[in-house]
């Protein structure tokens, strides 16, 4: 009689692991091709009334706080003003306007719960002056990064009239 | 003398730790890889900012608006003017794009989305002219076209 091939539990079944292994190093090379490493883009949010300004929605007592910018030759700033109130020019330009747009904030959070949430900020650039500018005014009107948390100043910005090309 | 006379042998390499290691890998690169595809053209860079921090709440409807230049592989500019990118290659003046712009605004009408709550993302780049973002914003609020929310994108700047 023949007796079953001896096949105690102790015996490991053997299995072919290189196919296993050439799969699975396929599907690793699938995923590093298509892996893309995509820089993470903010964005900030843009008020901007529809046509004419008699439809604008400003508060009559709260007019807009103006950010007057003036291009050279090169489309660098040449010249910001806030409120009239010249700023210089450069980095140091939008760092004093950083610091006067808290100052408006903060009179303006004294006048009244609610009042700095209307207020607009008016954003006028020369027509030849970089994109990356109106950026960085817009970033000064909004507010500053304290510990990695935004201090949150103006919400609401608008352009002014486009000037007309030089 | 005991000579030892067994053959030359290959030396039995366990594998299962290297499979343990390509599955970590997979699993890493499974997490990692994002099938959804931003309307992000690499031809534009953008301005950088320190609080241009990515929406938390995801938008439902954006149009990305892409104006940048075109450039060479060495990064330089080959043509002074700026233009949009739309998809399938297809390029156009801030002056040219109205039609287009009609055509994306009826296509949002068409699938029944509501206009107030497309958001118009506009990617420039950070040498455009300002005037021609505020033309291409005014383009965009034109009867016939009309879209109401805008943002422009601009990268984090990591102090």
């Amino acid at each position: 009689m023949k007796l079953r091939t001896r096949n105690p539990d102790g015996d490991k079944i053997e299995m072919q692991m290189s196919s296993m292994i050439d799969v699975v190093f396929q599907l690793l090379i699938f995923f590093m091709l298509t892996l893309k490493i995509i820089e993470p883009e903010g964005d900030f949010d843009i008020n901007m009334p529809l046509g004419a300004p008699a439809q604008s929605s400003v508060e009559p007592d709260l007019p807009p706080l103006k950010v007057r910018m003036i291009a050279d030759a090169n489309g660098q700033l040449a010249q910001l003003t806030f409120n009239g109130r010249d700023m210089g020019r450069g980095d140091e330009a939008f760092q004093r306007l950083n610091l006067e747009v808290l100052k408006s904030v903060n009179a303006l959070s004294a006048a009244g719960p609610g009042t700095v949430d209307k207020q607009e900020v008016e954003i006028d650039p020369d027509y030849a002056l970089d994109y990356s500018n109106i950026i960085a005014a817009i970033g000064a009107c909004s507010g500053k990064m304290e510990n990695k948390k935004m201090i949150r100043y103006i919400s609401r910005i608008k352009f002014a009239p486009i000037r007309a090309e030089e | 003398m005991k000579i030892k006379s067994s053959g030359s042998s290959v030396p039995d390499v366990d594998m299962t730790p290297m499979i343990d290691i390509v599955f970590q890998l997979i699993a890493f690169f499974m997490v990692i890889t994002n099938f959804e595809q931003q309307q992000a053209d690499e031809r534009v860079s953008l301005p950088k900012d320190q609080l241009a921090k990515p929406p938390t709440v995801k938008r439902e409807n954006a149009l990305t608006l892409n104006l940048g230049f075109e450039k060479n592989k060495e990064g330089e500019i080959t043509d002074p003017t700026p233009y949009i990118f739309f998809a399938g290659g297809e390029k156009l003046t801030v002056g040219n794009c109205d039609r287009k712009l009609r055509e994306e605004a009826q296509f949002y009408q068409t699938i029944g989305v509501k206009l107030a709550d497309v958001t118009v993302e506009i990617r420039a780049d950070a040498g455009v002219d300002s005037g021609l973002v505020q033309t291409l914003i005014q383009k965009c609020q034109e009867r016939g076209i009309e879209f109401q929310r805008f943002a422009l994108k601009a990268t984090q700047k990591v102090m």
